[in-house]
């Protein structure tokens, strides 16, 4: 029912996402084209408070490093492709311990494959992007509410987990208009940076309690700063094979390990007795959101687990899985990719798949495959 | 202001006789020189033998990839713009090669930094190849059967935008080059050329016989730096649309629109999504085009509902409009032989049997042809009220043609053909 509080618009993605990153505290946004991200680069032209036109996607991740070095939060969005060319500085980053947000619009692949095309084909390759494994963090909204909050999460995370964060997207959550309620848009506020303690003494690498250490930007004046991307000490040296470099480089993995519940979001839409649980995150939830109406309008008990956060999973993630009997992945792919990362590739007879490329999944072969 | 404290006085981690190490203390007694304290700098460096210099600095240190660190160093002064710090940046031949395109962005832009190219000829590190700035005097002396000229950076800095870029050999006291490219304001380049005792020259008369000879080229330009702006927000309460009319539809309904580039089909799309808002429905409007602009197909898919929309694709639509050829050939597949179509009487639509033909695209002209087409479903089915697309039409910034179009459409100036 409408009512007077209601503020409906005509609005995208890219728009709410873009509006929500600057509010959270985002100050730049460095770009290179490439469509379906396109929208990001023109909203972020118009509202970031700085915005540069890189020459390439390599460029792209080491002028947000410098920025982000420097003491701002930088963000660009980009499409496999320019994701490809960031993959080596991206790596840099994390190992530098830099704060900054990638916009990841997924469109079909391999190689340059269709532009204008939809996919969720990247969450394999952001899986393994960190060599020797180690988490980095993936946001992905089903809805643009999901949008709104995560852009502040993603922010959030940069900032206080010191990171570079993924926000996964696709192109249809980026370029389709929908009708939407603006006041379900809660406040955001821009995060604030943690204040930091210093006894006359600084340390870049030396972690607190919560396994980050932290940032100060080399712009200080009192203390020297080091920021290295090869393995290093507590004060950013370059040290190979010293217990306390080697234990640097696992903390990287442990620091996101020790604080996952402030990482872990999903949505559970829990029917009482049902022994079937739907699986799916991004783009392909609407049309699980239609399935599972129409299945219960007949009658058939089905719950449904939206993942918003897809790296790192959880054991909270994993509990309410194993909580079924049988389990459905769906997700606009060849392989299944978050089934594959969770389950293997192994079949199991408990565990169905729905996967296309091409279009989005809709609802009935949703239906189709978990009756 | 003593030369100790920009260095930590840790021993030099360079092989015996390299010239990075001269290198190191030039640029130590520049900075010094030129008037800057340890904390003033940010040294940032590459991967290399030039690379291993981190330690040897009291400055804020930053060791980033290979070749990269031109770029890094730009996002540091950009980051930095307004904290009048030193940003200086060191790599090596190999470096300047795989990362050559930073080297001319930053160039380009005239970021304020310095950029110390050290140049031995050669990749010290992975056995002594040959770089894209290694000389062909010093590749006949090692036989390498190469004839391709070296890059000179020097030169491409300065054609690129430098407003000083300079090439010197490190055995000559070149402090005073390296202060004059320190107070630079703007990109400075120094291209030192040294020894490399294991594998590059290992003697002076080598070195002066294998390198470029030592110049300096100015350019005069101010420092670019773009300001961090005040913007506005994205989402204001000035796009919101509230449902003043009442709509016929009676659950869910969906439109596809089939056109060509330039035909207005987007634009048209999202007046009829706004039109069902303010109609008190829910709508989604997606856009379907060619990468190229003004050229091929232009699709848009509309649906209105009554419930929340979650899943926007549209397999079936209720109605097709069809104004052009190639809009037929996209959204053929989408279309059983007794859908509904209008379509343009332009047009001859074999195999399907429920078609309207109209003078639409005679009304609208090339791009109002939708939106007539629009305006004329919507009087025909009765399922959408005509007030609340001139409401949407009238916000638009080309609101008199729009209307006008709505209008003559309303007015029934057709020749029905089919």
């Amino acid at each position: 029912m409408k009512t007077d509080t209601v503020k409906t618009t005509l609005i995208d993605g890219s728009k709410i996402i873009t509006e929500g990153l600057v509010r959270a505290g985002a100050d730049v946004f460095i770009g290179y084209p490439i469509t379906p991200s396109n929208l990001f680069y023109s909203y972020g032209q118009k509202r970031f408070p700085s915005f540069y036109a890189a020459p390439d996607e390599i460029t792209v991740m080491q002028w947000m490093s410098g920025f982000s070095a420097a003491g701002k939060i930088p963000v660009t969005a980009t499409a496999f492709p320019g994701l490809a060319l960031m993959v080596e500085s991206l790596n840099m980053a994390y190992m530098m311990e830099l704060p900054m947000v990638l916009v990841i619009v997924q469109r079909l692949g391999p190689s340059t494959g269709s532009a204008t095309t939809g996919a969720q084909g990247d969450l394999a390759v952001l899986n393994g992007i960190i060599s020797g494994g180690y988490p980095l963090p993936v946001f992905c909204p089903s809805n643009f509410e999901d949008a709104w909050e995560l852009s502040e999460k993603s922010i959030k995370t940069a900032i206080e987990f010191r990171t570079p964060v993924i926000l996964l997207t696709s192109k249809e959550m980026i370029m389709t208009n929908k009708s939407f309620d603006l006041s379900k848009l809660g406040q955001i506020n821009k995060v604030a940076k943690p204040e930091l303690k210093m006894n006359g003494e600084y340390k870049p690498y030396k972690p607190g309690n919560d396994l980050v250490p932290p940032f100060l930007p080399v712009s200080n004046t009192e203390y020297q700063v080091r920021i290295n991307a090869s393995t290093h000490d507590y004060e950013g040296m370059i040290n190979k094979n010293s217990p306390e470099s080697l234990g640097n480089t696992k903390r990287l993995k442990e620091k996101f390990e020790k604080r996952i519940s402030e990482l872990t979001i999903y949505d559970h839409d829990k029917e009482e007795g049902a022994e079937k649980l739907i699986v799916t995150y991004g783009i392909s939830t609407d049309a699980s959101r239609d399935a599972v109406i129409e299945m219960r309008s007949n009658g058939k008990k089905v719950s449904l687990l939206i993942l918003k956060t897809l790296i790192p999973i959880s054991d909270e993630d994993m509990d309410i899985m194993d909580s079924y009997k049988e389990l459905t992945f769906v997700e606009e792919n060849i392989s299944g990719q978050l089934k594959e990362m969770i389950y293997g590739k192994r079949n199991y007879k408990h565990i169905k798949k729905v996967n296309k490329i091409g279009s989005m999944i809709d609802p009935h072969e949703i239906i189709n495959k978990v009756l | 202001m003593i030369e100790q404290e920009i260095l930590t006085g840790v021993k030099m981690p360079f092989c015996p006789g390299c010239g990075h190490a001269p290198s190191v203390k030039s640029i130590s007694k520049a900075l010094v020189n030129a008037g800057f304290t340890p904390l003033e700098v940010v040294m940032v460096s590459d991967i290399g033998c030039a690379g291993l210099v981190d330690p040897l600095f009291n400055t804020h240190t930053v060791h980033g990839l290979h070749g990269r660190s031109p770029a890094l160093g730009f996002g540091v002064a950009h980051g930095l713009a307004d904290d009048n710090k030193k940003v200086i940046v060191i790599q090596g031949d190999g470096g300047a090669t795989i990362g050559l395109q930073h080297v001319l962005e930053s160039a380009r832009r005239n970021v304020n930094m310095t950029l110390v190219v050290l140049n031995n000829l050669i990749y010290g590190m992975t056995g002594g190849q040959v770089s894209g700035l290694s000389t062909n005097e010093f590749k006949d002396d090692r036989q390498i059967d190469d004839k391709t000229p070296p890059f000179d950076v020097v030169k491409l800095a300065h054609d690129a935008g430098a407003v000083f870029s300079c090439r010197v050999t490190s055995h000559r006291n070149f402090e005073s080059t390296l202060t004059e490219a320190f107070k630079v304001e703007g990109f400075s380049l120094v291209e030192i050329s040294s020894l490399c005792q294991p594998y590059g020259a290992g003697k002076m008369t080598e070195l002066e016989a294998w390198t470029e000879q030592e110049e300096v080229l100015r350019n005069k330009r101010e420092p670019l730096l773009p300001p961090f702006k005040e913007t506005s927000s994205l989402i204001t309460d000035k796009d919101v649309l509230h449902a003043e009319f009442t709509s016929n539809i009676k659950d869910r309904y969906g439109i596809i629109m089939a056109g060509s580039a330039g035909g207005g089909v987007q634009a048209a799309g999202k007046l009829l999504a706004n039109a069902g808002i303010l109609a008190g429905l829910e709508s989604t409007m997606k856009g379907e085009y060619p990468i190229t602009i003004g050229t091929g197909f232009s699709v848009a898919e509309v649906i209105l509902s009554r419930n929340p929309i979650n899943y926007t694709g549209l397999e079936k639509p209720d109605i097709a409009i069809i104004l052009t050829e190639d809009g037929l050939i996209k959204i053929k597949d989408k279309l059983d032989a007794d859908s509904e179509i209008l379509a343009d009487s332009s047009l001859q639509l074999e195999g399907f049997t429920n078609v309207t033909y109209m003078d639409f695209t005679k009304i609208g002209r090339k791009k109002g042809a939708v939106l007539s087409a629009i305006t004329y479903w919507m009087i025909e089915s009765g399922l959408m009220p005509i007030e609340a697309i001139v409401k949407a039409a009238s916000a638009h910034k080309y609101a008199d043609i729009l209307l006008g179009t709505i209008n003559k459409t309303e007015e029934g100036l057709f020749d029905q053909v089919g």
